[in-house]
């Protein structure tokens, strides 16, 4: 175990270290001369100059590279060239509201998968109906539900609001997750709101990988039914239900979580485009936001950011399926 | 209670095989006229259409089922039905370049890892590990935001990121087929090099290759929406099924139409391809493949 953890860690090193090299290729690629861009299209050459000089931008480029490495692991994203404020300022109350919205999502998702899991082993055409239904929705892009969603249920139905992630921002809570805040506080009424705030972009964006799970759970449920260990377990009068609970949702929950990286990056892209739509002040609307005003130093690191969330996540979550599956270990 | 009582003599999966027998189910079957009829409408729609998909032609916001205007004008008095009808084209059109590129691009890069071996072989498998350990979609938003909002910037950008799982996919069938009978034989009756990868691999990979890409192509459709919709795309007044629905959202409240059916088009076109892609999985399934 503990050379599995430390070969996992390095490869998450070496991950992450790639990830850097890839976002300052990117930086020093683009379009935009970040000199130029910092001073004004109209800047005299001499100021270009000096300005490129204090930047570090006339050296090498391994010594840029490594300037901006360290820079990174001090927790120095760069500039904003929009607001010229430090990107790391700007995003600091945007991660908790993004990771919020994504604990949430992926809530949804995995009730939604174990529902659907359940149905899709049903026959009838009941199920049929509504594995079509489900298939269709996890076909359509997400910024589609979130519209349906909101002319449903806020302007039909009026259950939920539809903008922001709070209606009145009264508590200014420790940790920026704002149910969490609001339960701290004592105050109840905080906390419904964000929740009710809460529900419809966490439902749009996890309705995708819900589905998607699902069927690999599915698939996973009904092998481990058929399997030779269930028969053996038949054959010791063990019930149905313990079949299923004990040993089939155990095998079956490890390919769904091997499968969990992929859709963790697909609900990320996801609830870029759900904070656009519900003005949810988290890293994706600061995202869409920078790249409609070519600000690629903030759109940098947005992506540092969630590829690091990303990358550290499914590093957990292979140490979680080692411990859950034995098998994991070998290969 | 969960119960699987068709499971317990296997009997629920010798009915599916049999089943898959049929080359398509009926619904699937449906799905790939209808896709069929989707690209035909797409390619021919804006030919026909009396109106230009980016200069006004009658009063603004008119709601579906207007006269002359079936699906309705928009804010600035344009026919959204031929504006979807030249996106949807667009989008079909990009998708299926973008699953070109990319599976050409791995399946190359697959094949000589898989063929050459050793440690050009390690290199390049490495290199996919790591790019496979990003979370795809944000990296090509990165890049394509890098390389300046456009379409073709969007497509670079998710070519980049996904060309390693193509590359995965061609080694192992490089090297399963480089183990086979019809190989060997190849090889002892003196084919070498390239002309042995030409004339007897990559026939059997390129099959699996082809059909896996075939199959992402409806993902590929909402994956270039969204970046669309996020503003990576063409900038407006591109008519892009994606910049329309994000550009329409501020009328949602009086003209839900503006926003939802350039969004509609875009499931529905993901939808029939993801269905048709599933029979032609299925269909591979029942061949053994």
């Amino acid at each position: 175990m503990a050379k599995f953890l430390l070969r996992r860690a390095g490869s998450l090193v070496v991950v992450l270290l790639s990830l850097s090299v890839l976002v300052f290729v990117l930086q020093r690629i683009g379009k935009a001369d970040p000199v130029r861009a910092y001073l004004g299209a109209n800047a005299p050459a001499l100021a270009v100059t000096q300005a490129r000089a204090k930047f570090g931008l006339d050296q090498p480029m391994l010594v840029q590279y490594w300037n901006y490495l360290v820079g990174l692991v001090h927790g120095d994203l760069g500039m904003s060239y929009s607001t010229r404020r430090p990107v790391t300022v700007e995003l600091a109350d945007k991660v908790p509201a993004t990771l919020e919205l994504a604990v949430w999502a992926l809530f949804f998702a995995i009730i939604i998968a174990v529902v659907l899991a359940g149905v899709y082993s049903l026959k009838g055409p009941v199920s049929g109906v509504i594995r079509l239904v489900f298939f269709s929705l996890a076909s359509a892009p997400s910024f589609l539900l979130a519209t349906l969603m909101l002319l449903l249920f806020f302007m039909q139905l009026h259950w939920f609001p539809a903008v922001g992630r709070i209606g009145d921002p009264s508590v200014n809570g420790p940790t920026g997750f704002y149910v969490l805040d609001g339960l701290l506080a004592g105050n109840l009424a905080y906390s419904w709101d964000a929740v009710q705030h809460l529900v419809l972009p966490a439902l749009a964006a996890s309705i995708g990988p819900g589905v998607a799970l699902a069927r690999v759970l599915a698939d996973g449920l009904s092998f481990g039914m058929g399997s030779n260990y269930a028969r053996t377990a038949r054959s010791l009068a063990e019930s149905e239900r313990s079949i299923l609970f004990r040993h089939a949702l155990r095998n079956a929950s490890s390919p769904a979580l091997s499968m969990f990286g992929v859709l963790a990056g697909s609900m990320l892209s996801s609830l870029v485009v759900v904070e656009q739509i519900f003005s949810w002040n988290g890293l994706g609307q600061y995202l869409s936001t920078a790249i409609t005003s070519a600000d690629f130093p903030a759109v940098a690191g947005v992506s540092l950011v969630l590829g690091a969330v990303y990358v550290v996540l499914t590093a957990m979550v292979d140490i979680v399926l080692a411990l859950v599956d034995p098998r994991v270990k070998l290969a | 209670m969960l119960s699987f009582p068709d499971l317990r003599l296997d009997r629920g999966r010798i009915r599916r095989t049999g089943r898959r027998a049929l080359p398509f189910s009926l619904g699937e079957s449906i799905a790939l006229v209808c896709l069929l009829l989707v690209v035909i409408a797409s390619i021919l729609g804006p030919i026909v259409s009396p109106y230009s998909p980016i200069i006004p032609s009658g009063a603004q916001l008119l709601p579906p089922g207007s006269p002359g205007h079936l699906f309705g004008t928009d804010n600035l008095g344009l026919d959204v039905l031929t504006r979807v009808m030249v996106g949807a084209r667009t989008s079909l059109f990009a998708a299926v370049v973008t699953t070109a590129c990319t599976s050409t691009l791995g399946l190359i890069l697959g094949t000589i890892a898989g063929v050459v071996g050793g440690w050009l072989d390690n290199i390049l498998m490495r290199i996919t590990d790591v790019f496979l350990a990003f979370p795809g979609p944000i990296v090509a938003m990165a890049i394509s935001a890098a390389l300046g909002a456009s379409l073709s910037s969007s497509i670079i950008g998710i070519a980049i990121v996904w060309w390693p799982l193509y590359a995965r996919l061609a080694r192992g069938e490089v090297r399963r087929t480089a183990t086979s009978m019809h190989v060997e034989a190849a090889r002892m009756s003196g084919s070498r090099g390239i002309s042995l990868v030409l004339r007897h691999i990559l026939p059997s990979t390129l099959p699996t290759v082809a059909i896996s890409a075939s199959l992402d192509i409806g993902g590929v459709i909402a994956v270039l929406a969204s970046l669309s919709f996020i503003g990576l795309g063409t900038p407006a007044p591109a008519p892009e099924l994606g910049l329309m629905a994000s550009m329409g959202m501020q009328y949602l409240l009086n003209s839900w139409w503006v926003p939802v059916i350039p969004g509609l088009v875009v499931a529905l076109l993901a939808l029939l391809c993801n269905y048709t892609g599933d029979g032609l999985r299925g269909v591979l399934r029942a061949r053994g493949v």
